[in-house]
């Protein structure tokens, strides 16, 4: 039973890495100096070189430099996940100083739409979710607060190391007052927002399987490995025993995730409202209880009726922040095969040995040690973090990760196609004190990002996946990307930021009847609630991230029901005729032209007008051929994919 | 690789088909299988089988007294354990001598062509984590629906139509989770038709429009300028892709709401399913439109039907959902024969768990994962069989237990599909439906 639950785990194993201290993810990151090259004109930034060095290498030449019209609508929708206004392109295309491209994406990574898209990436990874899934919906009403955490935290450019340590052990950190305190302790979110079986009626197999997820989405999320095969046997592709596990767990097993583990089952919430106003919600729930009392007076139920309304106006909703608390430690034993019921030895909380060097990390004896292991996580010694995150950084820019396997740096990932580059930008990423907008300067201003998609056929036909980055792989854009930027060219886009639209409370299920309603509102998809048990079809339709798990890695499919969104579905109906409307109100000598150009920020050609003019004519209804001729540009490859 | 793998050469030919999938082709299953086809009628809530299939003389001999077996360490409620005599009586029928209950007429007419499996269970006591192992094989991870396996084993009968297509699913218990493709291709997940009458449709399926030539000069507009933009880039598979996804689109558009219209079905196979009149007419309808969506292609379509959760008030609530489900499940299966696509098409149908022989207050049961019935019928099933058994009360599986990771391999290698070999890479491991376990149960193979 043991070895084929190990067989199962391990698949088509290629190779044991037990003891082999010099696994390329294990070793300390080296400072690499960049290789020289023979065209070293055509490098802007040193990493550059290293990739122009595997493209000489293959006998190849990079891909000439994109027209600026692409490098506009690139950059906007990559840093923003919107597309540029016809305005900003002529804007870039007049702006002629040499370092126009420098000034456009430091412009781009001020906005708030910036911290939005990337947000959103990150929250991928954190398999974000307003409400639970699994076997029961429950929803997470103040879930939303670490949502805009993250969203906050790219736009502040918050050093990534503390955002790391915020997001395990931000309630352990010290706080001179309230604001901070609540500042410190939103990003908790992350560890409790993840799919748990809350009807399960063993509580103890519901907490060790809450354990194990939150341990596997954060070994997954910053340090690329899965640490979850250890839960029943040693892991035998990297260096995580079971008893490595089980040091581990004894930190997460002290640290509390629900309130109530019976069903159903309730989550732990910090309540981070002002003092007094907590004293004003205690009185007006003692009151609400007196008052719903069988004995208590019609006289008196009126009276207190008034009391409540006057204590609670102006009073603000209370201050709740979804995240994790301590318990009191301790350490416990190794779970034979997986199963509680079969203990082992017993073993001391920890960070396995072979992953710091054979360091030891000490435990506190009166906390979890979260926020020992977040520091051990954050650290510059540790040489998985910053690799992973630039790592995920280059995967979200240019499609395709150095390490394809962005959630997996262990055995059975991929190997780095340009492991020295991978140090070098883990090397500068960690002297640039964590900053993420650093990263995005450097990677965007670099030579290869500018590359533009034409590249040579015979490049494209041996290096299909475009491994060596010899050319810009062209993709499609996100699903959020597909319904903002419709929002957005048809003049619906509402730019409310933060907030949650979720009308539940604490503990209760879902309501998926809201669901149609809040996919009409037109802000932007990020703020959508995320429902684990159902979500939206549109959003599905395109590969929107499955929240049930970290993904740092989205696929991109193809497929029929894609089609049917982008012909049928209300979006797109309601929004070509606001377009339509837009189209009629200018009056333009050239609607067509003027439609074009809005959609896809480019001149229009001749035969396309003519196209154009004559589809209109034919159409009937003047309205209803404009929208018709919207929704054609919209749903065209040219608006979908990034050039 | 393949020593070390311990799969062999079956994996490749696996590997080699799905590659023709991916290519959008239609494939032979890569060993002779029976089945083509999938058609599972999900009993929502769990049915007290114990009373539906499985009557027990020693239940009824001694009903209100504690039941004498250890009763299991984990159950959703607390109990007495006091045993309560079945409301209702089973007879034998057919030449199987299956014993059916009397709130079953019409099911008791076929049991020739069934096959009862009396000894199921499975691990967790609760509907969302049963109804997600039932479904996807796991109630700890986010894991495939058997549906979207079988759709990525496989591949697409008729390109017009979704693969797998789940009719009034149940929102809750894992929603979207049992019908979800999880880390298999987007395309793989189930296409849920959910709303009452003739408002469940197929996301997007509609033509806000209601003029099919509009939308195809939209469609004419849109591919002109898509060859222009692709002529100026060259050859490019993905972009060349969405341009035919649209054609696709199209057609599914024109095909899925005739294949769905059941009105054009005449008078007297309505009445077969009880489409034609209450309490049958919604249970009915469903099953008539999962024929039809079968009969064009479609490789797993699942009904559901709810809600079986009798706590409390169980004589009522059985009586009036069998009411509603008997003649609806008869009648699928006679039609399926009656067409010649019952050899090819593996009808199933169960719930998440049984129901305790023991007592939830005097009228009532509790969860029982441990031993409950299933049953079968087509698609290289052994017709006219009852297996396995459990204890003497009706408890726990006893005789040739199946759970369902059994079932799962016993499904799949009906459609000619090796269980074991049968998988997929996601984040550095290879996944399987029945995980490390599961074994095809031949006694129920013809």
């Amino acid at each position: 039973m043991v070895l084929r639950r190990i067989i199962g785990c391990l698949g088509l194993a290629t190779g044991f890495l037990w003891g082999a201290e010099d696994y390329w993810a294990f070793a300390p990151v080296s400072n690499s100096t960049p290789p020289t090259v023979g065209n070293s004109n055509w490098a802007r930034e040193d990493l550059d070189r290293f990739v122009l060095a595997g493209i000489e290498k293959g006998g190849y030449l990079p891909t000439k430099t994109a027209e600026k019209r692409t490098l506009v609508r690139r950059a906007y929708l990559d840093l923003h996940g919107l597309p540029p206004t016809a305005a900003q392109i002529t804007t870039f295309l007049q702006d002629e100083r040499e370092d126009a491209w420098e000034k456009l994406i430091g412009e781009l990574l001020e906005s708030p739409r910036y911290g939005e898209r990337w947000g959103r990436h990150w929250l991928d990874v954190a398999r974000y979710a307003d409400t639970n899934g699994m076997d029961e919906d429950i929803a997470h009403p103040s879930a939303w607060r670490y949502r805009d955490y993250v969203i906050a935290a790219f736009n502040e450019d918050k050093p990534f190391d503390q955002f790391i340590i915020e997001q395990l052990a931000g309630d352990l950190l010290p706080a001179k007052d309230l604001e901070e305190k609540r500042a410190r302790t939103v990003g908790l979110g992350f560890l409790s927002v993840g799919p748990k079986m809350l009807a399960c009626d063993d509580p103890d197999k519901m907490r060790r399987d809450i354990v194990d997820e939150q341990m596997d989405t954060m070994g997954r999320a910053f340090l690329g490995m899965t640490i979850g095969c250890a839960r029943c046997h040693d892991h035998k592709i990297d260096p995580i025993s079971i008893k490595d596990y089980y040091g581990l767990a004894g930190i997460f097993m002290s640290t509390k995730t629900l309130t109530k583990y019976s069903v159903v089952a309730e989550f732990h919430e910090h309540n981070l409202t002002e003092e007094h106003h907590k004293k004003r919600w205690q009185e007006v729930n003692r009151l609400e209880a007196v008052r719903k009392k069988k004995e208590t007076s019609k006289e008196e139920k009126k009276r207190l009726g008034k009391e409540i309304a006057t204590l609670t106006k102006d009073l603000p909703v209370p201050f709740m922040v979804m995240g994790v608390s301590e318990y009191p430690t301790q350490n416990i034993k190794v779970h034979l095969r997986g199963d509680y019921l079969t203990l082992g030895e017993e073993v001391s909380r920890g960070v396995p040995s072979a992953w710091t060097d054979g360091k030891k990390i000490i435990m506190p004896e009166k906390q979890s040690g979260r926020l020992e292991l977040a520091r051990w996580i954050a650290s510059a010694e540790n040489p998985l973090t910053s690799r992973v995150i630039v790592n995920r950084l280059w995967r979200w820019h240019f499609g395709r990760g150095i390490v394809p396997t962005p959630d997996n740096f262990g055995g059975l990932g991929e190997r780095p196609t340009h492991p020295a580059l991978l140090d070098h930008l883990a090397h500068k990423f960690v002297k640039s004190g964590w900053s993420v907008k650093a990263m995005h300067r450097l990677m965007m201003n670099s030579a290869i990002y500018r590359q533009s998609t034409q590249a040579d056929p015979a490049l494209s036909k041996d290096d299909p996946e475009n491994k060596l980055f010899a050319r810009w792989q062209r993709r499609r854009v996100e699903s959020e990307v597909i319904r903002d930027s419709i929002l957005m060219k048809s003049n619906r886009l509402d730019p409310t930021v933060g907030g949650s639209m979720l009308v539940v409370q604490p503990s209760k299920y879902a309501d998926r009847g809201h669901l149609k309603a809040h996919s009409l509102v037109p802000r932007r998809t990020v703020y959508l609630p995320v429902y684990r048990s159902s979500g939206y079809d549109g959003q599905k339709a395109f590969d929107s991230a499955d929240s049930a798990v970290s993904d740092g890695n989205r696929r991109s499919s193809t497929v029929a029901g894609q089609a049917l969104y982008l012909m049928n579905s209300e979006l797109m109906h309601e929004s070509s005729k606001s377009l339509a409307e837009i189209v009629i109100s200018q009056d333009s000598p050239n609607p067509t032209s003027w439609l074009i150009n809005h959609l896809l920020g480019r001149e229009a050609t001749e035969k396309e007008c003519l196209q154009g003019e004559k589809f209109v004519n034919d159409y009937g209804d003047e309205k209803e051929a404009w929208s018709a001729f919207a929704r054609v540009l919209f749903s065209s490859n040219e608006f979908l994919y990034i050039e | 690789m393949l020593l070390r793998s311990g799969t062999g050469f079956g994996a490749l030919a696996l590997q080699a088909m799905l590659a023709r999938e991916a290519a959008g082709k239609s494939n032979a299953p890569p060993l002779p299988g029976t089945a083509k086809r999938v058609i599972f009628l999900f009993m929502h809530g769990g049915p007290s089988t114990v009373d539906l299939f499985d009557p027990k003389p020693l239940l009824s001999r001694d009903t209100g007294k504690p039941f004498p077996l250890k009763a299991p360490r984990i159950t959703s409620h607390k109990s007495k354990n006091l045993l309560l005599k079945s409301p209702w009586s089973c007879q034998q029928h057919g030449a199987s001598g299956a014993q059916v209950c009397d709130l079953l007429p019409n099911i008791a007419s076929i049991t020739d062509d069934l096959c009862f499996v009396k000894s199921m269970h499975c691990s967790n006591s609760r509907h969302g984590g049963a109804l997600l192992e039932l479904h996807t094989g796991s109630d700890t991870f986010t894991r495939p629906s058997m549906g979207s396996w079988i759709n990525y084993g496989l591949g697409s009968e008729n390109e017009n139509l979704p693969g797998f297509i789940t009719i009034n699913p149940s929102g809750s218990h894992g929603g979207a989770g049992a019908w979800s493709s999880a880390f298999l291709p987007a395309k793989y997940t189930g296409t849920h038709i959910s709303g009452k009458g003739t408002e469940m449709k197929v996301p997007f399926i509609d033509n806000p429009l209601h003029d099919q030539s509009k939308q195809r000069k939209e469609l004419d507009l849109l591919a002109s300028f898509n060859k222009e933009h692709l002529t100026q880039r060259g050859a490019n598979s993905e972009l060349e892709s969405r341009i035919a996804s649209y054609e696709l689109a199209f057609k599914m558009q024109m095909e899925v709401p005739g294949v769905q219209d059941i009105s054009s079905e005449p008078a007297h196979v309505k009445k077969l399913y009880g489409a034609d009149a209450d309490p049958t007419k919604s249970f009915g309808e469903q099953c008539l439109m999962a024929r039809r969506f079968s009969e064009a292609g479609v490789r797993f379509v699942q009904v559901t039907h709810r809600y079986w959760d009798s706590h409390g008030n169980l004589k009522k609530e059985h009586e009036k959902l069998s009411a509603e489900m008997d003649k609806p499940v008869a009648g699928l299966i006679t039609d399926l024969k009656q067409r010649g696509l019952l050899d090819e098409t593996l009808v199933l149908w169960g719930g998440e768990f049984g129901r305790t022989p023991t007592a939830q207050g005097n009228d009532g049961r509790d969860h029982n994962p441990h031993g409950f019935t299933m049953f079968m019928a087509g698609g290289g099933i052994k017709p006219g069989t009852v297996y396995g058994s459990t204890d003497d009360y009706g408890y726990y599986a006893e005789d040739k237990p199946v759970h369902f990771h059994d079932l799962h391999a016993t499904i799949l290698h009906l459609m000619g599909i090796d269980h074991e070999e049968f998988t997929h890479r996601y984040a550095g491991r290879d996944f399987r439906l029945t995980d490390v376990e599961g074994k095809v149960v031949r006694g129920i193979i013809a």
